[in-house]
C-alpha cells in the first residue's frame, strides 16, 4: 500500500545521479489520467527517458487538469499527459506527442460506477436526487461524458441532490466506495488498473454503464515547443515497447505502448463537447 | 467459615486475605479513577478535533470542495477515540445544517439534513440557535458537539459536528483489569508469603501458651514455666503472667498435698503399729502370768505341761498375728478348739482379777468347729478384754461360745454402760482413727468382714451391752454353702 500513497499537489522531481546531462532538462506534466502517484515508478520512468533523451527528465504532477495546462501554456513544463477533452478544447495551441495503447488500441471508455451492491442506482436516469462525483471539469470521462449522458437522460444539474469534483479518477472511485457519492463518472482505464492492483476504490464499486470508445488521453505539447526535443520525446515513448525496461514500465502503467496518433482519434470527444453547453468547444 | 479454622491458620490466612482484598480495592478505585479520567480526556480530544476541523474546513467550505472536506474529515476523525471501531464520526454541515461531508457517509449521508432533526432521541438545534460551541450529552451516555464555522468577519459558513457513541466512554474493564490483576498477582506473590509468615509469628506465642495450658497437671510445673513465651506484647504478657501464676499456685498446692499425703501415711503407719502392738500386747499379760505360774508351780508335771501348752498357744497366736501383717506370708492355721476358749479366759484372767470383775463363761458346741483358731482367739480375747474393761468395778462379764454346723458365734455381755448400734458404729469409725485402745473392736469387725460374718450390738439385750461376733463355720478355703 505504501507504493500507492498519494503525493498530491507536489512535484515529483527525479533524476539519475551522476548522469551526464548535455541539454536543459525536460519537464513533463502529469494529470489524473494515470495513477501517477507512485514515486518509485516515476523515478524509474524518468531515469529511463533521461538515458534515451540524453536529457534530465522530470515529472510534475497536479491533481487538476487546469493546473497542468496552466503550467504548459506558460512554459513551465514541456509536455503534458492530459485528457482528450482539453486537447480538443485547446487544440489550436497544442500538438500531439504520443497516444498510449490500451489493450492494443489508442482508445478507452468512460464508466458510470456505483457502490458495490447498491441497486438504487441503475443508470443515468436513476440519478435524480442522488449525490454524484465528477473527476475534473476538464476530464472527458470524468465530466464531459457524464454531461452528455445526463442531457440524454433528461436530468439537469439541479435534479441532482449534490454534485462535486473529486480531483481525480481515483478519488471518484474512493468517493463512491465510501458512499460519499451515490455514483460517479470515471476513466475506464484508471478503474480497470485500480481493479488490477486490488485497490479498495475499485473492489468496492461496480460498473453499471460504459461509454463508447474515445481517443485515449494523449501526451501533448504546445505548438511552440522545440520540435527536436518533442520529436526525441515522441521517439523515446514510441520505442518503449522495443526494450525490456520500456516494456516493464509500460506494464506498470497497464499500457501496451505509444503511437504517434492522429487528431481524428478525438473526433468523438469533439463531437460530444460541441453538444454540451459550456464545454468551451465551439461548433 | 474462618472462625472454624485453627487459630494458627486464622491469623495468617486473615492477613493474606486482607492483602488480597486491599489490592483488589486499590485496583477497583484506580480503575474507576482511570475511567473518569478517560471520559475527560475523550471530551478534550473531541474539543481539539472540533477546533481543528473548524479551522481547516473554512477555506474548503468557501470553495465548496466536498472531496477535500471529506479527506480532511476522514483524516481528522481517525484521531477521535472510538473512530477505529466506527463509534465516533465527524461531519461538516452547510449553513442550512445539511451534511456537506462526513467521515462516515454511510451513516451521515451527503446533503442530508441534520440540524433540527432528531438524532438518537434528541432533536439537534436549528442552525440559527447554534451561535457557539454546543455539547449535547445524551441519556444513553453518548455525546454530540456542534460548533459554528465562521469566516474572519464572523459570517457563519457552516458547522462542525462530532458525535461519539456511549461505548467509547464506558470503561474497558477487561483492559483496565488486566494490568491491575498482574499487579495484584505480583503483590500477592510477595505479600502473601510475608503475611503468612507474619501471621505465624504472631500466633506462635499464643500457641506456646496454649500448649503449656494443655500440659498443665501432666508435666513438671517448673518445665512448663520455662516454656512460657516471654514477650513484650502487653496482652500476651498478661496471659503468660496469669498462666505462670497458675503454675506457681499449682506447685504450692502439690507440695501441700505431698506433705499431707506423707503425714497421712505416717499416721497410717502409726495406727497399724498401735494395732499390732495391741494385738500382741493382749495375750502378753496372760503369758507373763503363765510364766509366773510356771515359776511357782513348775514342780508339778501337770502344771508345767499345761502352762507350757498355754505359752505355746499364746506365742502361736502372736506369731499368727504378726505373720498376717506380712503380705506374702501364708498363714497356716488350725481349727478352733475348746481349749482355745479356755486359753483366752486364762489369758484374760490378770485383767479380770485386776478389775474385780466376775467372769462367767458358757460353751455350746453342737458341731465340730472348722473356723480358724488364730482369728477367733484374737477376736475372743479382744472382746473379752473389752467387756472386762467396760463392765465397771465391780462388774460382771459373761462370755459365750456357740457353734453349729453353719456358724461360730462368740458373744460377750457385761452390765456396764449400754452401747447402742449407732454408738458402736461411731466407735468403730473412731477406732480406725486415733484411739489405740479401740483397735480391739475394730479388729473384730475387720475379721468378721474378712470371713464373711458379722460384728454387732445385740440390741435385745436389756441391761448393759452384749456384743456378738459370728463367722461361717468353715475353713478359710471352703466355699460358702449354698442353701
Amino acid at each position: 500500500m505504501d507504493r500507492r500513497r498519494l503525493l498530491k499537489g507536489t512535484a515529483v522531481l527525479t533524476a539519475a545521479p551522476g548522469l551526464a546531462l548535455a541539454q536543459e532538462r525536460l519537464r513533463i506534466g502529469l494529470t489524473a489520467v494515470i495513477l501517477a502517484d507512485q514515486a518509485a515508478f516515476l523515478a524509474r520512468w524518468a531515469d529511463y527517458l533521461s538515458q534515451r533523451l540524453d536529457t534530465r527528465v522530470t515529472f510534475v504532477s497536479r491533481d487538476q487538469y487546469q493546473a497542468v495546462h496552466d503550467l504548459l501554456f506558460n512554459g513551465q513544463i514541456d509536455a503534458a499527459w492530459t485528457c482528450g477533452y482539453p486537447f480538443v478544447r485547446f487544440q489550436s495551441q497544442l500538438q500531439l506527442v504520443a497516444v498510449p495503447l490500451y489493450q492494443g488500441q489508442p482508445t478507452y471508455q468512460s464508466y458510470l460506477i456505483r457502490p458495490l451492491g447498491d441497486t438504487s442506482v441503475t443508470g443515468w436516469s436513476a440519478l435524480a436526487g442522488k449525490v454524484f462525483a465528477y473527476s475534473d471539469p476538464l476530464s472527458n470521462s470524468g465530466w464531459l461524458v457524464a454531461q452528455g449522458e445526463f442531457a440524454r437522460a433528461g436530468i439537469g444539474q439541479r435534479d441532482l441532490k449534490r454534485a462535486f469534483f473529486a480531483h481525480g479518477h481515483r478519488n471518484v472511485a474512493d468517493a463512491v466506495a465510501s458512499r460519499l457519492a451515490d455514483a460517479g463518472s470515471i476513466d475506464g482505464y484508471v478503474w480497470e488498473t485500480m481493479k488490477l492492483q486490488g485497490m479498495a476504490g475499485a473492489s468496492q464499486t461496480e460498473v453499471i454503464w460504459k461509454s463508447r470508445l474515445h481517443g485515449f488521453p494523449p501526451l501533448v505539447a504546445t505548438t511552440g515547443a522545440g520540435p527536436a526535443r518533442i520529436e526525441a520525446l515522441r521517439r523515446s515513448l514510441l520505442d518503449m515497447q522495443k526494450d525490456d525496461a520500456g516494456r516493464a514500465l509500460l506494464k506498470s502503467l497497464n499500457l501496451d505502448g505509444f503511437i504517434a496518433g492522429q487528431v481524428g482519434l478525438f473526433d468523438s470527444i469533439r463531437q460530444l463537447a460541441r453538444s454540451v453547453p459550456g464545454s468551451g468547444v465551439s461548433t | 467459615m474462618l472462625s472454624r479454622l485453627p487459630y494458627r491458620v486464622q491469623i495468617p490466612l486473615g492477613l493474606s486475605l486482607a492483602v488480597v482484598l486491599a489490592a483488589l480495592l486499590v485496583t477497583a478505585v484506580a480503575a474507576q479513577i482511570f475511567a473518569r479520567t478517560a471520559r475527560t480526556e475523550t471530551l478534550a480530544t473531541v474539543d481539539r478535533a472540533a477546533q481543528l476541523l473548524s479551522a481547516q474546513s473554512l477555506p474548503l467550505l468557501a470553495a465548496d470542495d466536498i472531496w477535500r472536506v471529506f479527506a480532511l474529515l476522514r483524516n481528522t476523525a481517525a484521531l477521535l477515540p472510538g473512530a477505529s471501531t466506527g463509534q465516533a464520526r465527524a461531519a461538516v454541515l452547510d449553513t442550512e445544517g445539511r451534511i456537506f461531508a462526513s467521515s462516515q457517509p454511510q451513516l451521515l449521508k451527503t446533503a442530508s439534513a441534520l440540524m433540527g432533526q432528531p438524532i438518537n432521541g434528541i432533536t439537534l438545534p436549528s442552525p440559527a440557535k447554534v451561535t457557539q460551541r454546543l455539547r449535547i450529552d445524551r441519556p444513553d451516555g453518548s455525546m454530540a458537539l456542534l460548533e459554528p464555522i465562521r469566516s474572519e468577519d464572523g459570517q457563519v459558513l457552516g458547522f462542525t459536528y462530532i458525535e461519539v457513541d456511549a461505548p467509547v466512554f464506558a470503561a474497558d474493564w477487561a483492559a483496565l483489569s488486566q494490568p491491575a490483576l498482574i499487579g495484584v498477582g505480583l503483590a500477592a506473590f510477595i505479600l502473601l508469603p510475608a503475611g503468612w509468615w507474619i501471621g505465624r509469628q504472631m500466633t506462635a506465642p499464643v500457641l506456646s501458651v496454649a500448649s503449656v495450658i494443655e500440659r498443665l497437671g501432666r508435666e513438671e510445673p517448673a518445665t512448663l514455666k520455662q516454656q512460657l513465651p516471654h514477650t513484650e506484647d502487653r496482652e500476651l504478657g498478661r496471659i503468660s503472667a496469669a498462666v505462670e501464676q497458675l503454675i506457681s499456685e499449682m506447685q504450692v498446692r502439690q507440695q501441700a498435698e505431698r506433705r499431707a499425703l506423707s503425714a497421712e501415711r505416717m499416721a497410717a503407719v502409726g495406727r497399724i503399729t498401735a494395732a499390732v502392738a495391741h494385738e500382741i500386747n493382749n495375750p502378753l499379760a496372760g503369758l507373763l502370768t503363765a510364766t509366773q505360774t510356771l515359776s511357782v508351780h513348775g514342780g508339778s508335771e501337770e502344771t508345767r505341761t499345761r502352762t507350757l501348752d498355754l505359752l505355746r498357744r499364746g506365742l502361736n497366736q502372736i506369731q499368727t498375728t504378726v505373720a498376717a501383717l506380712l503380705p506374702q506370708a501364708r498363714v497356716e492355721d488350725r481349727a478352733l478348739e475348746i481349749d482355745d476358749f479356755a486359753d483366752v479366759v486364762t489369758l484374760a484372767h490378770p485383767d479380770v482379777s485386776h478389775r474385780n470383775v466376775k467372769l462367767t463363761t458358757a460353751v455350746d458346741v453342737e458341731s465340730a468347729i472348722r473356723a480358724p483358731s488364730a482369728a477367733l482367739r484374737q477376736v475372743m480375747l479382744n472382746m473379752l478384754l473389752n467387756g472386762v474393761s467396760a463392765a465397771g468395778e465391780p462388774g460382771a462379764v459373761h462370755a459365750e461360745l456357740r457353734a453349729d454346723a453353719d456358724r461360730v458365734t462368740f458373744s460377750v455381755a457385761h452390765g456396764g454402760k449400754t452401747l447402742t448400734a449407732k454408738a458402736l458404729h461411731s466407735t468403730l469409725a473412731a477406732e480406725s482413727g486415733d484411739d489405740p485402745r479401740g483397735f480391739g473392736l475394730w479388729v473384730c469387725r475387720e475379721i468378721a468382714t474378712q470371713y464373711g460374718g458379722g460384728f454387732a450390738v445385740d440390741e435385745t439385750h436389756l441391761q448393759g451391752t452384749r456384743l456378738v461376733f459370728w463367722i461361717p463355720n468353715r475353713e478359710t478355703h471352703e466355699e460358702p454353702v449354698v442353701d
